[in-house]
């Protein structure tokens, strides 16, 4: 095949594609760079600085700074401050750690954190396991690949609200279409009140969520699948390798750092969620939809006196948290194929893996 | 699970099949039997289960209140009638408010980013500067930052700025959002050769010049893409938007969707000429279509671009 691909990532071993995988002029992704930061590239010799360049950049790296940089750290100040936005005064009037201290003590934070967790087992590990379902049944496919993608990514471009206000519609205890369903198909009598009763209120929120947010890592691993080319499959099935030893011992392994990346990506941002409850539930019924992004939330922007410093405190904490998990996570997925971990490819070149693992 | 390798052309390592082969293939039903027909029956069925609920949405909107009173839950409206849409557009107030204020804020988001990361990626992708690789490194590193505590110092920041309840202080907001935009445009200029612009230096064109004329409607591709994404985001969002707007007349229809939804009731009272032919539940469908089908639209006519986008390196949406 002439087609020119000009610099293979990390991993991959192959030029050949899968049958529906599409034809792309440049195979760096931002995972690959990734993969490879940190690490030196020679710096050229007599290479002269051009002033103009700053210039270029400027605009963008302006916004930047005051948009996303300075809230990141003024965040993180806020935190340690008892900022009340009906009084302007108390901005900066740090505070130490008084706000982690009441924190402590405070029985809705740690309900909140209790929601928060069981939300992010509901959604997180069925949503990896979906995605890659989906990810390798469209990987098997030689025709409509492109039209599968389309429709699995299109939950993700919905407006938020329209998604949730529709599932809204779907949980409606008399009219809605689940019930309905319920009711005359599988004739339960008493089909349950999903978002008006405390047992099924977060579980009904986690399904939607696992809806709009399966097409992102479905997209990864897809990725990740046709990264890996067919010639490691057509080598197993000559050696007569079944297709679920091949999907144990090719699939699985060489899909590691996807993994890693979709768990990362998950368990940074799941455990944020505020959208659903602030527009379904609002918290409720009896708060067993109260994640910690929502009580945060609240505390800042709806009830007494819009407490913005203990609310940054909470989303410090939740924030940081949920940071080092995720980087454990990262870690011992991305550490265990090290160079002196078990060979699982015996016909992979000795030393080939040594560009991916360095880099975790 | 098992590969195919008659799908795959030309390069298969396999000498192509003499004659006698060929005749000696497998009958028709044999080669249906052991191609991918059942990914494909899998994954049609798994697209009809979720896509179910889409599917009656459409279908609510398309029925009045008789239609749905007989039958709420069918996917196929026996009389089909537009009255819902009608009604939405003549009697909901503020709708073609917040569309127009949407259609501005994803339009301004989109324009603005390109210009930004254009002339951002074209300096990372051909310019030579200290700090180069420290400034890119910087800021793809930094979309793996958790933000979502930044929402109160962003308040607070919007609030010094005099920037809340302004639609062009959202605009200055999503495009901040600089990383994979920037990134998506420098991969589009290192495409393009660069001897022509070597020339038109060589020849005394200026920089600004160079980027303006030739570069520029070379990494067209590029800059659609991040102009869809950009829109798409824009368009769609709701927390941010929701937490810096409350006027009525600068809110998108992402977030005011809900509002109108639950004044729904209200605004039926104030048009009695719809009395009695629909119910909530039917305009309520309505409403949730039209806020969607801009981004559907954007979504379907610019889909290979999109995905283009998205493999290329957009890790965050």
């Amino acid at each position: 095949m002439g087609r020119r691909v000009p610099s293979l990532p990390p991993g991959m071993r192959s030029h050949r594609q899968h049958p529906g995988a599409p034809v792309r002029g440049d195979d760096r992704t931002m995972v690959s760079i990734t993969q490879t930061m940190g690490k030196r590239r020679p710096r050229g010799r007599g290479e002269r600085t051009n002033p103009w360049a700053y210039l270029f950049i400027a605009p963008a790296v302006g916004l930047y700074l005051v948009f996303s940089v300075w809230p990141i750290f003024r965040g993180i100040a806020m935190a340690f401050t008892d900022f009340r936005f009906i009084y302007p005064d108390t901005r900066w009037e740090f505070n130490g750690f008084s706000n982690f201290r009441e924190m402590w003590s405070d029985e809705d934070f740690w309900n909140a954190v209790r929601v928060t967790i069981r939300f992010t087992l509901y959604v997180l590990p069925a949503t990896v396991i979906l995605a890659l379902i989906l990810a390798i049944a469209i990987s098997r496919v030689t025709r409509m690949a492109g039209f599968y993608r389309w429709m699995v990514y299109l939950p993700v471009i919905l407006p938020v609200a329209v998604t949730y206000l529709m599932f809204g519609q779907l949980f409606n205890t008399k009219f809605g279409l689940i019930n309905m369903v319920l009711r005359e198909t599988f004739s339960i009598r008493r089909p349950p009140r999903w978002l008006d009763d405390p047992d099924y209120a977060l579980r009904a929120l986690a399904l939607t969520d696992i809806w709009r947010g399966v097409g992102f890592p479905t997209l990864l691993f897809l990725i990740g699948i046709y990264g890996i080319g067919t010639e490691l499959y057509e080598a197993a099935s000559v050696d007569g390798a079944t297709g679920w030893q091949q999907f144990r011992s090719i699939t699985l392994p060489l899909l590691k750092p996807v993994f890693a990346l979709v768990l990362l990506l998950g368990l940074s941002s799941t455990p944020m969620v505020v959208d659903p409850m602030l527009i379904l539930t609002g918290g409720g019924p009896r708060d067993s939809t109260t994640s910690l992004g929502l009580y945060a939330y609240q505390t800042a922007f709806q009830l007494g006196d819009l407490r913005l410093g203990y609310a940054a405190a909470m989303n410090l904490v939740l924030g940081m948290s949920s940071a080092v998990v995720a980087l454990i996570v990262f870690r011992s997925l991305r550490g265990d194929e090290g160079p002196s971990g078990p060979r699982r490819f015996p016909w992979r070149r000795a030393g080939a893996e040594s560009t991916q693992t360095t880099s975790a | 699970m098992v590969s195919t390798p008659s799908t795959i052309p030309a390069a298969s390592p396999k000498p192509a099949l003499l004659p006698d082969q060929q005749a000696n293939r497998p009958p028709r039903w044999k080669q249906f039997w052991r191609s991918d027909w059942y990914w494909h029956l899998f994954m049609i069925a798994v697209l009809l289960v979720t896509f179910v609920p889409i599917i009656w949405m459409v279908s609510t909107s398309l029925k009045d209140r008789l239609g749905f009173a007989e039958d709420p839950a069918g996917l196929i409206p026996r009389n089909p009638t537009l009255i819902n849409y009608r009604y939405m557009l003549t009697a909901v107030e503020n709708v073609p408010i917040y569309m127009r204020n949407s259609f501005t804020l994803a339009i301004g988001t989109a324009l603005l980013q390109v210009f930004v990361a254009s002339l951002a990626g074209y300096a990372f992708a051909r310019m030579n500067f200290r700090g180069k690789n420290l400034i890119l490194t910087l800021l793809i590193v930094s979309v793996f930052i958790p933000r979502s505590g930044g929402l109160m110092a962003l308040y607070e920041l919007m609030t010094f700025l005099h920037l809340r309840n302004s639609l062009i202080g959202l605009i200055l907001l999503f495009a901040a959002n600089v990383p994979v935009p920037i990134f998506i445009m420098r991969q589009a200029f290192l495409a393009i050769p660069k001897e022509i612009e070597e020339a038109a230096i060589l020849d005394g064109a200026s920089w600004f010049r160079v980027y303006r004329q030739i570069a520029l409607p070379l990494a067209l591709g590029g800059m659609v893409i991040v102009a869809t994404l950009a829109f798409i985001t824009a368009w769609s969002d709701y927390l941010v938007t929701f937490t810096m707007i409350d006027l009525d007349s600068q809110m998108t229809i992402s977030v005011g969707i809900q509002k109108v939804l639950s004044n729904s009731y209200q605004s039926a009272l104030t048009a009695p000429q719809f009395r009695g032919q629909l119910t909530g539940e039917t305009s309520d469908a309505a409403m949730l279509l039209t806020a969607t089908l801009p981004v559907i639209l954007f979504y379907a006519l610019l889909q290979r671009w999109f995905m283009r986008g998205l493999t290329e390196g957009a890790v965050k949406l």
